[in-house]
C-alpha cells in the first residue's frame, strides 16, 4: 500500500473549509476522507444498508487567448460531496458543492431518504471490499501545484508568438491551464482511498485566410507533470498544419480505403472500447452485447487497457467504485475478451471487477494499442486512391454500430500520396464491418502521457462527398 | 444563503472594487438545487438530488478581463475571489490587443421569476414515478417483443441568480425547469436502433402534465421499430427536405455559432465582414428569440444584468445582426442585446444564443417534395457541431425517409449529413407554413453548458452530403 495514494489511519486534521485554503495545494485529502467517512456514517444512520461518498476539492487557472491576445485570465476552486446510499439494492444519491461536516451530514441522510423511496434493485450484491492499492507514480507534480498565473499565461502567449512565426496572418485562438485536485473516498465497508493529481494544457487554433480561402488546425498538449509538457511549438505546429487545409476540395462518392491519422484512430478505437461498457451490454443497448470472446476486429488489433501508466492522463490507484486498478488486455488480435465493469455490472454477471467505474458510469482509461510493423507514411504510400483522416470523431454509435462522421481535416490520397485536403466529406460504415476491416496499424505513434496513437487504415469504407 | 445577506456583501464587494481602482465589477451568485429519477427497464432503483451554489467574480481591470469563482459561502472567501479576480486581470493586461470598453447600458434593479404552475419539490415522489412509469409502459406496449432497453427520466431544478454589477445594475432572477427523457433500444437479430424524445421547459411539474405518452416515449417508440426493417442510408449528395428538427438544429450549430459576436471578432467565424450582405436564399429569415414563455432557451436578463430579446439574425437571406454580450456590443458600437450567458458561477459569460429559429414560409410539406425525382426527408435531429471559421458542420438525424420521384418512399436509418454552411443557407428552396420549436437541448461552448432551443419550418435544399453506408 503505498502512503502516496492512500493515508489511511493518518490522524485526521480539521475539514477544508474550516483549515486549510481552498487555493492551497497543501495536503488537505485526509480532511476529505473524514467528510466522506461522516457521509457514509450518516447515510447508515438514516436507514441505508451500504454507502460510499468521494469528496474532493481542488483549483484551476486558464488563460484564453482570441485573435492573437489573451481575452480572459480565470481561477477556480472546486469542491464537491457526492454520497450513494443504498437499500435492498436501490440507489439514492445525493451531491453538493460545499464540503463541511454539516453538509456531509445532511448529503448522508438525503441520499438514505432517496434509496428508501427507489425501487429495490435484486442485482445489487455488495459495495467494493477494501483491498491494497497499487503504486502509480508521477501523478502529482507539485510544480504544477505551485504554478503562478503569469507562467501559464506565458505558454500561450509564447504559442501565439511561435505561430506568427510561421504564418504572420495567422489568427490564434487558445487556452493554457494548470488543474490541481486531490479526492478521497469511503464506504461503508472500510474502503479508504485518497489521492491527488496535477494536469496541465495548452491549446491553439490557427486560422489563415488566404485569398477568400480558409485554412485551420487544432493542436494541443497535455500531461500531468511539468516535464511530460512541452508547450511551446503548438502554435507553430497549428499554423503549419493550417496551412495545408487551403484550398480545399471534395471527393467522389465511392468505397475506398480510409487511414485515419493518431487522433482519429483514437477516436474510432476508444468507440469499441466504449461500447465494451458492462452496463450498456447488460442493459442489450450495444452492438457488442454476446460478442466476448468473439472477433471483432481484424487480427491486427490489440488494446491493453493501461491505468496504472506513471504520470498517464487517465491513470490512478483505484476507480469511481475504490476498486484497485489493474492494466488488461480488452482486444486480443481481434478477439474481445471482456467488457468493461464495475462493481455493480461484475457482480451482477458473476464476472470479474475490471475497476472500470467512474462515479457516472464506466469509462475505459489509458488505452494502447499494439503497433504494427510499418510506419503511417508506408500505410499512405500503399493506398492508390483513399482518404486521409486528420481530425474528426468516427466513434461508432453505441447501440446501433453505425459510423457516419464528418471529416474534420483530412486528405485525398492519390498514388501513394497527401495530394489535396477535403472539405465536406463524411466516411461512414458498420464498427464491426471496419474494425474488421482494419489492414494495418502503424509502427510510429503520437505519444500523450499514458497513450499510445498509432495511424490506423481501413481497407474500406464509404466515403461521401460534397461533389 | 439569504438573499439580503448576498446583497449586503455584494455592497460591501463593490466599494472594496471601487477602492482598488476596478474599471467594472460584476458579482454573481448562483444558487440551485435539483432532483432527478430515472426509471429503467421498469424499475426506479436511482434517485438523486442536490445543490450547488457559489459566486462567481469578473473585474475589468485597464481594459482586461479577470475572473474567479469560488463554492464557499465564507465571506473570507468572496473577499479572496475578488482579489484573485483582480489578479487575473492583472496577468491578463500583459498580451492585450486593444483594452476593452463596454457598451453603455442602462443600470437595471428587478427581481423576476420564471412562471411556473406546479413547485416541483410539493409533488411526492411517488407522483412524479407514476407518470414516468405511464410513459416507459406506454412504450413498451408499442414496442413490443423488440424492446432491447427502456430508460425514462424526469429531472428538475430550482435556480437563484443575483448579478449585481459597477453600474448599479441588480437583477434577481428565480427560474424552475423541468425535463423529461425517454430512450428506447429495440432490436431485431444483430440490428439495433435507437429513439429518444426529449421535453424540457421552463415550467414547473405542469411539463408532464402537458406531455401525453402518444407524443413523446410512444412516438420515440415508433421509430424505433420502423427503423429496425429500415434498410441503411445511402451515401452521396442529394435534394434534401429537413424536418423542423433539423431545421432547428442546422440554424443552431451551422448558423447560431457563426452569428455568436465573440466568434466574430476572434476571427472565428465565416459571418466575419457579411453584416448587411446576403449570405442565404430569400426563404431564410432567422431569429434568436430569449423572450418565448416556457421555452427551455429562454430568459428575462442574460448574466449580464443586460434583458434578453428578440433578434433579428436573416432577413430574406440578409445578415442583419449577431448576438452580442456588453464587450462586443462596445467593440462594434452597436447596442447590447442581452446575449450573454454563462454557465453557473464558476464560468464567465460568454456570447450565447437562446431560442433560435427560422421563420415559417408559406408552402406545404408536399409542395417542397413534389419537384424532387430522388431525395430524403431528415427527420429526429439528434446532435450536430460546426467549424465555425470554415463553416463546415454535421448534422445527425434519428431517421430518413427517401424521397422519390416527388412521393415520401422508404424509411431509411442511421443518417448523418454534412455541408458548408453558406451554401447550404444559399442553397435552400423553400420553407413550410408548418413549424416547430421543439428542439431542446445543451449547447457546449469554451466548457460550459447551456440551455437552448431551437426550430423551424421544413426547409427544403438542392443538395447536402449524406453520410450513408448504401
Amino acid at each position: 500500500m503505498s502512503e502516496r495514494d492512500t493515508h489511511v489511519g493518518q490522524e485526521l486534521p480539521a475539514f477544508v473549509a474550516e483549515g486549510a485554503s481552498a487555493t492551497s495545494a497543501e495536503w488537505a485529502a485526509p480532511a476529505l476522507l473524514k467528510a466522506a467517512e461522516i457521509a457514509c456514517e450518516a447515510a447508515i444512520a438514516a436507514g441505508a444498508e451500504h454507502a460510499d461518498a468521494f469528496a474532493e476539492r481542488g483549483h484551476e487557472l486558464s488563460v484564453s487567448v482570441e485573435k492573437n491576445a489573451i481575452s480572459s485570465t480565470d481561477a477556480r476552486t472546486r469542491s464537491s460531496v457526492s454520497v450513494r446510499a443504498f437499500v435492498a439494492g436501490a440507489t439514492g444519491w445525493w451531491s453538493a458543492s460545499t464540503v463541511t461536516e454539516a453538509i456531509a451530514r445532511e448529503a448522508g441522510r438525503q441520499a438514505a431518504d432517496l434509496a428508501k423511496a427507489a425501487e429495490p434493485d435484486p442485482d445489487f450484491v455488495s459495495l467494493v471490499s477494501p483491498e491494497p492499492y497499487p503504486v502509480v507514480d508521477r501523478l502529482f507534480d507539485p510544480a504544477i501545484a505551485a504554478l503562478g498565473v503569469k507562467e501559464v499565461a506565458s505558454w500561450v502567449t509564447r504559442n501565439i508568438d511561435s505561430a506568427l512565426s510561421v504564418a504572420p496572418d495567422a489568427v490564434v485562438s487558445g487556452e493554457s491551464g494548470t488543474r490541481w485536485w486531490e479526492a478521497a473516498l469511503a464506504n461503508s465497508l472500510g474502503v479508504r482511498a485518497v489521492h491527488r493529481m496535477t494536469s496541465a494544457s495548452v491549446s491553439a487554433q490557427v486560422v489563415i485566410r488566404q485569398n477568400g480561402d480558409v485554412g485551420s488546425f487544432y493542436e494541443w498538449d497535455s500531461a500531468r507533470n511539468l516535464a511530460d509538457l512541452v508547450p511551446d511549438e503548438i502554435g507553430a505546429t497549428a499554423a503549419r498544419e493550417a496551412m495545408k487545409y487551403l484550398k480545399s476540395r471534395v471527393a467522389n462518392t465511392a468505397t475506398l480505403p480510409v487511414v485515419f491519422g493518431p487522433l482519429a484512430g483514437r477516436s474510432l478505437l476508444m468507440g469499441l472500447c466504449a461500447a465494451a461498457s458492462a452496463e450498456d451490454v447488460q442493459r442489450r443497448r450495444s452492438f457488442l452485447v454476446g460478442r466476448k470472446g468473439e472477433v471483432v476486429a481484424s487480427e491486427r488489433v490489440t488494446l491493453v487497457d493501461d491505468p496504472l501508466v506513471p504520470g498517464g492522463l487517465y491513470s490512478g490507484a483505484f476507480d469511481g467504485d475504490g476498486f484497485p486498478h489493474r492494466p488488461m488486455t480488452l482486444v486480443d488480435r481481434g478477439v474481445l475478451q471482456t467488457y468493461l465493469h464495475s462493481n455493480y455490472t461484475a457482480r451482477k454477471s458473476g464476472e470479474a471487477n475490471t475497476g472500470h467505474a467512474t462515479r457516472a458510469g464506466i469509462s475505459p482509461t489509458n488505452v494502447r494499442p499494439a503497433l504494427g510493423e510499418k510506419t503511417a507514411a508506408e500505410l499512405i504510400g500503399e493506398v492508390e486512391d483513399g482518404v486521409y483522416v486528420v481530425l474528426g470523431q468516427p466513434s461508432p454509435d453505441t447501440a446501433s454500430g453505425q459510423i457516419s462522421a464528418l471529416v474534420d481535416a483530412g486528405f485525398r490520397i492519390r498514388k501513394g500520396e497527401l495530394a489535396y485536403p477535403l472539405k465536406n466529406t463524411m466516411v461512414a460504415g458498420h464498427a464491426l464491418e471496419v474494425m474488421k476491416a482494419i489492414d494495418a496499424i502503424s509502427s510510429d505513434y503520437r505519444e500523450e502521457p499514458g497513450l499510445i496513437m498509432p495511424t490506423v487504415r481501413v481497407s474500406a469504407m464509404r466515403v461521401a462527398s460534397g461533389e | 444563503m439569504k438573499r439580503e445577506e448576498i446583497k449586503q456583501r455584494f455592497s460591501g464587494l463593490q466599494g472594496t472594487g471601487a477602492k482598488r481602482k476596478v474599471g467594472f465589477l460584476e458579482l454573481r451568485h448562483t444558487s440551485v438545487r435539483h432532483s432527478s429519477l430515472m426509471l429503467q427497464d421498469g424499475r426506479a432503483d436511482r434517485m438523486g438530488a442536490g445543490h450547488r451554489s457559489g459566486l462567481g467574480v469578473r473585474v475589468l481591470l485597464n481594459g482586461a478581463w479577470g475572473f474567479a469563482s469560488t463554492e464557499s459561502p465564507e465571506k473570507a472567501d468572496w473577499a479572496s475571489a475578488l482579489d484573485d479576480a483582480i489578479e487575473m486581470a492583472r496577468v491578463s493586461t500583459t498580451r492585450l490587443d486593444e483594452p476593452v470598453v463596454l457598451a453603455d447600458s442602462p443600470a437595471v434593479t428587478d427581481e423576476v421569476s420564471t412562471p411556473f404552475q406546479i413547485d416541483p419539490t410539493t409533488v411526492p415522489i411517488e407522483r412524479k414515478l407514476a407518470a414516468v412509469r405511464g410513459y416507459e409502459e406506454a412504450s413498451g406496449r408499442v414496442a413490443g417483443n423488440s424492446v432491447a432497453n427502456l430508460m425514462t427520466g424526469y429531472n428538475d431544478a430550482h435556480q437563484f441568480e443575483i448579478v449585481c454589477n459597477s453600474r448599479g445594475t441588480l437583477v434577481s432572477t428565480e427560474s424552475v425547469r423541468a425535463i423529461l427523457w425517454h430512450a428506447i433500444t429495440t432490436q431485431n437479430g444483430s440490428v439495433r436502433q435507437r429513439g429518444r424524445e426529449v421535453r424540457a421547459k421552463q415550467a414547473g411539474f405542469e411539463l408532464v402534465e402537458e406531455t401525453p405518452a402518444e407524443e413523446f416515449s410512444v412516438r420515440a417508440a415508433r421509430r424505433a421499430v420502423s427503423l429496425l426493417n429500415a434498410p441503411p442510408a445511402p451515401a452521396g449528395t442529394f435534394p434534401a427536405v429537413f424536418h423542423p428538427s433539423i431545421a432547428g438544429l442546422l440554424v443552431h450549430e451551422a448558423l447560431g455559432h457563426n452569428i455568436e459576436a465573440d466568434h466574430v471578432l476572434a476571427g472565428q467565424s465565416i459571418l466575419e465582414g457579411k453584416l448587411g450582405t446576403k449570405i442565404a436564399a430569400d426563404c431564410i429569415t432567422v431569429v434568436d428569440d430569449s423572450t418565448i414563455p416556457g421555452s427551455w432557451g429562454s430568459y428575462r436578463y442574460d448574466s449580464e444584468g443586460v434583458p434578453g430579446g428578440r433578434r433579428l439574425i436573416v432577413e430574406a437571406g440578409v445578415l442583419k445582426g449577431f448576438l452580442h454580450s456588453l464587450e462586443t456590443a462596445g467593440k462594434t458600437r452597436v447596442e447590447p442585446n442581452g446575449s450573454a450567458r454563462a454557465d453557473g458561477f464558476s464560468h464567465r459569460p460568454i456570447v450565447r444564443m437562446s431560442n433560435t429559429m427560422i421563420l415559417p414560409g408559406k408552402s406545404s410539406l408536399q409542395q417542397l417534395i413534389a419537384d424532387i425525382d430522388l431525395g430524403i426527408l431528415l427527420g429526429a435531429g439528434q446532435w450536430g457541431y460546426v467549424w465555425c471559421e470554415k463553416g463546415q458542420y454535421t448534422c445527425h438525424a434519428g431517421e430518413g425517409v427517401m424521397i422519390r420521384k416527388g412521393e415520401l418512399a422508404e424509411q431509411v436509418r442511421d443518417v448523418s449529413i454534412s455541408g458548408m454552411v453558406l451554401e447550404t443557407l444559399a442553397s435552400a428552396l423553400g420553407a413550410s407554413s408548418d413549424f416547430e420549436l421543439e428542439m431542446p437541448g445543451n449547447c457546449g461552448k469554451n466548457g460550459q453548458s447551456m440551455p437552448v432551443n431551437g426550430g423551424g419550418p421544413y426547409i427544403k435544399v438542392s443538395d447536402v452530403v449524406v453520410g450513408g453506408q448504401a
